[in-house]
């Protein structure tokens, strides 16, 4: 596939990208052959979103050139690298519904004479882009009639037909079913041979290895390796070279664990969740550990109630999982994912946010006592070591991890005795982490249970008791954290190694 | 190849194709069933209708007669609705446009030349807004409720001195012409102002239809994101959606003023919600992306028949409450069928 004459369609040459405190992606250097399909591959954090987001003119890098072709490239904006023949499939889909399959695949690009569509090559060029890519689908039908799998087509039509030479696709096949996943491939295969470049980011193993031309490794912002899938030997090379190390923090176990169930859920199932069954005991610290997808969030929205779902949850002997409120008053609080949107009230205070779960504590039939809510925001403050210059500062102001320390007072101030903590430690940087990773043991160790759900493994791995893997859905396994875990069973098991090859 | 499942293929199931027939033409089969239901009714006791038939040539002129403000403002609305956005001001453009439009008539300004200047008001009041929306990202509820005031302000100033509208007085005669416009009949029996608003709608059916700025209305208001991403100029549509919306107001304004052969400033109000209400009926979705123009002149139809019709049944009161319980019914059915669209 590769022509060793033509300079590679891109390459990227010492990018960097620095945040506050952080840098996301480390001297990264390496070159996309044209006509491939070019696999991006790392753990979450890795940097590959990051990478993802400068190549496509969302962000800016800090330093570091990126050519197309040969000639210099420096996005502004995605419409800017489009422009350059670098189209994204975005996880979220960018069709419009209401209009046909033929009025998107144009959008944007319609022939017209004093603002009216005139007739042109254009529809005939484009039918044949979508025929030759995916004959079952009618140019003539409403996008809303459509399948996700079918949109996800309609936008690589586009890309395709706008002249795209590379298109990037972001974990493409997160929401679609194994058939539908097949025939993106088909898709992808074709557009390979029609002279396109894909540059293709899946956390599933087995799809990198069935679809891929080339494989480029990330590993704590550092490129690690980009070499062709043909000299790769199988997912355990590939395992090894995104783990690469074992520097985990230490998982040290804990004595005083109790045997009391205080949360056992039964068959739990809904439109992602399969027949999910698990206990947890007073006082532990449990790992939901999968990939994006895999069902994480899911399960922590079901326990919390926030979601219907199929199949029984009891806590401390009563049936929960009905509403947010019911699961409030029974002492379940959750911290969601996106602690911006769903967590916090960024508008208000750090002393406003504390109680708001539990207001009632903070009046006398129904009168708001201000000194009240003023010493639990202290003494919260205090306790987590929240680093504010005042209590009077509006959340959105703070960092991601004094934002996270401020959702988990919230949460404690509602006298919750299990804590579901979603993604705790998302945009944290590492010295919050680990005051977090504290918090969350000393909770557990006064004999509150938490439930921890992340996609890093080296979380789970340092602060659980417990470990259950899921993988699309179904919880997969559980395993007893400790000093002789097998990591690369864990991964395989995770990226649907038990479930035998698919494509 | 041939091993590989095809990907389901968009629904011809029964209930789809119902669903969808009934999304496309319910419309006309209520304006007639209304009309069916008012023609069956006698109506010898009420001197609106003649002859207590309905389907009388008069009563139908009448009523077509004094619809020509919605009809001819009904299309743009829906237009701009379908682009994500909305205009309340269009009452307080209307009720300005005909101060002005009286003004010009009582002040021995020519037909053509007052129409055309009126016209034009309504092109820069509707500009401001969309200024106000696309330039200052003001929330287009409260940008045009500014404007809602501040339109009808200037128009009570216009008027102000000890009269609460432009009319004729003494010596100041309304020329001949601007009564006619609005109520004598130049073709079929109906008067300019009604064959404005059709041209006015056929213009915005074709523009809907076949021009950049109907599609890219569409996917404006379907998915903005998608839309910029294509590279189309949303804030553009918008910008010259409100000039048009504006446009059509002050041609509602002279056909109004027309009719009561005066410049009233408050002649507009409650417009936007008639508005609101016909392209509800008519089909148009709240959040965008969905609407047709000729639905919505049907839905204007439709509702200016039943409050018309009502005048002769119920007693006057009762109006805005039946209005009300129509709209929550097309409103329900709206969900109903999209649902039912869903499903399939």
């Amino acid at each position: 596939m590769t022509t060793q004459q033509q300079p590679p369609v891109l390459s990227i040459e010492g990018i960097i990208k620095d945040y506050p405190g952080v840098r996301a992606v480390n001297d990264v250097s390496f070159s996309v052959e044209s006509s491939t399909v070019h696999c991006l591959i790392g753990e979450n954090g890795a940097g590959k979103s990051t990478l993802i987001k400068m190549i496509t003119g969302a962000l800016l890098p800090s330093q570091g050139n990126m050519k197309i072709n040969g000639a210099p490239y420096a996005p502004t904006s995605t419409q800017n690298a489009r422009e350059n023949g670098v189209a994204t499939l975005f996880q979220e889909l960018h069709v419009v519904d209401e209009l046909s399959v033929l009025e998107n695949l144009t959008l944007g690009m319609e022939q017209s004479r004093f603002g009216f569509l005139i007739k042109s090559d254009l529809e005939e060029r484009v039918i044949q882009t979508l025929a030759s890519i995916e004959p079952s689908i009618n140019p003539a039908a409403r996008v809303s009639s459509l399948s996700v799998a079918q949109k996800q087509i309609i936008e690589i039509a586009r890309a395709a037909s706008s002249g795209a030479s590379v298109i990037i696709m972001d974990e493409p096949t997160a929401s679609l079913s194994e058939r539908e996943v097949e025939r993106l491939f088909t898709v992808i295969r074709k557009l390979r041979s029609q002279g396109v470049t894909v540059i293709y980011i899946s956390h599933k193993l087995d799809e990198i290895i069935a679809l891929g031309d080339t494989v480029t490794v990330l590993r704590d912002g550092k490129h690690i390796v980009t070499k062709p899938l043909s000299e790769v030997s199988g997912r355990p090379e590939l395992i090894d070279m995104m783990i690469g190390r074992c520097v985990f923090e230490s998982y040290t176990p804990r004595n005083n664990l109790s045997e009391e169930v205080i949360l056992s859920a039964k068959g739990l199932s809904n439109n992602m969740l399969k027949n999910v069954s698990f206990e947890i005991k007073k006082g532990e610290i449990v790992g939901f550990y999968g990939l994006v997808g895999a069902g994480k969030t899911e399960i922590a929205r079901a326990l919390f109630g926030a979601d219907e779902v199929a199949g029984s949850i009891v806590f401390k002997g009563e049936k929960v999982g009905g509403s947010p409120k019911e699961a409030i008053a029974a002492g379940i609080a959750l911290v969601p994912e996106e602690r911006r949107t769903q967590g916090l009230f960024t508008n208000l205070t750090i002393r406003e946010n504390i109680p708001v779960m539990n207001l009632r504590r903070m009046s006398n039939n129904g009168i708001f006592r201000a000194d009240a809510e003023l010493s639990a925001a202290t003494h919260y403050i205090d306790q987590l070591r929240i680093a504010t210059s005042s209590i009077e500062k509006h959340t959105e102001k703070l960092s991601g991890g004094n934002q996270q320390k401020v959702v988990l007072a919230k949460c404690l101030f509602s006298k919750a005795s299990l804590l579901l903590l979603d993604e705790p430690t998302r945009g944290v940087d590492v010295g919050a982490k680990t005051e977090i990773y504290d918090i969350i043991r000393n909770l557990a160790d006064e004999g509150n249970s938490v439930a921890v759900f992340s996609s890093e493994l080296e979380e789970v791995l340092g602060i659980c008791d417990r470990i259950f893997l899921l993988y699309t859905g179904s919880l997969e396994s559980e395993i007893i954290n400790g000093p002789d875990v097998d990591i690369n069973d864990i991964l395989n098991i995770v990226t649907g190694g038990n479930r035998g090859v698919t494509a | 190849m041939s091993k590989l499942t095809r990907f389901e293929v968009a629904s011809t199931t029964l209930g789809g194709q119902v669903s969808q027939f009934l999304r496309n033409y319910y419309i006309y089969f209520v304006l007639i069933a209304i009309v069916v239901f008012l023609s069956l009714t006698n109506l010898d006791r009420y001197e609106l209708f003649e002859r207590g038939n309905f389907l009388y040539e008069r009563n139908i002129i009448n009523i077509l007669r004094v619809s020509a403000p919605i009809l001819v403002l009904a299309g743009a609305f829906t237009l701009l609705m379908v682009s994500g956005y909305i205009d309340l001001s269009v009452g307080s453009t209307m009720g300005l446009s005909a101060v002005i439009y009286a003004m010009l008539a009582i002040n021995g300004v020519p037909f053509l030349a007052a129409f055309a200047i009126t016209t034009l008001c309504g092109v820069l009041l509707g500009t401001f807004n969309g200024l106000l929306v696309v330039r200052f990202k003001i929330t287009p509820v409260i940008a045009t409720l500014i404007t809602l005031s501040l339109f009808k302000g200037i128009a009570l100033l216009l008027v102000m001195d000890g009269v609460s509208a432009i009319k004729s007085m003494g010596d100041l005669k309304m020329p001949s012409w601007f009564n006619a416009y609005g109520r004598e009949g130049v073709l079929l029996g109906l008067p300019m102002a009604f064959w404005v608003a059709v041209i006015v709608t056929i213009t915005l059916v074709v523009l809907q239809n076949r021009s950049l700025l109907g599609k890219y209305a569409a996917a404006t208001g379907g998915n903005p994101t998608a839309a910029k991403l294509s590279g189309i100029n949303t804030s553009k549509v918008v910008f010259v959606l409100y000039a048009i919306v504006g446009a059509c107001a002050a041609l509602a304004g002279i056909a109004r003023s027309s009719f009561m052969s005066l410049g009233d400033p408050l002649s507009g109000d409650g417009m936007e919600l008639t508005a609101i209400l016909v392209v509800l009926i008519g089909g148009t979705a709240f959040s965008g992306g969905e609407g047709r123009v000729l639905r919505s002149f049907v839905g204007a139809l439709i509702i200016m028949t039943i409050t018309l019709g009502m005048l002769t049944l119920v007693p006057a009161y009762y109006q805005t409450l039946v209005l009300g319980a129509v709209l929550l019914g097309a409103a329900a059915s709206n969900h109903w069928i999209s649902r039912k669209d869903h499903a399939s």
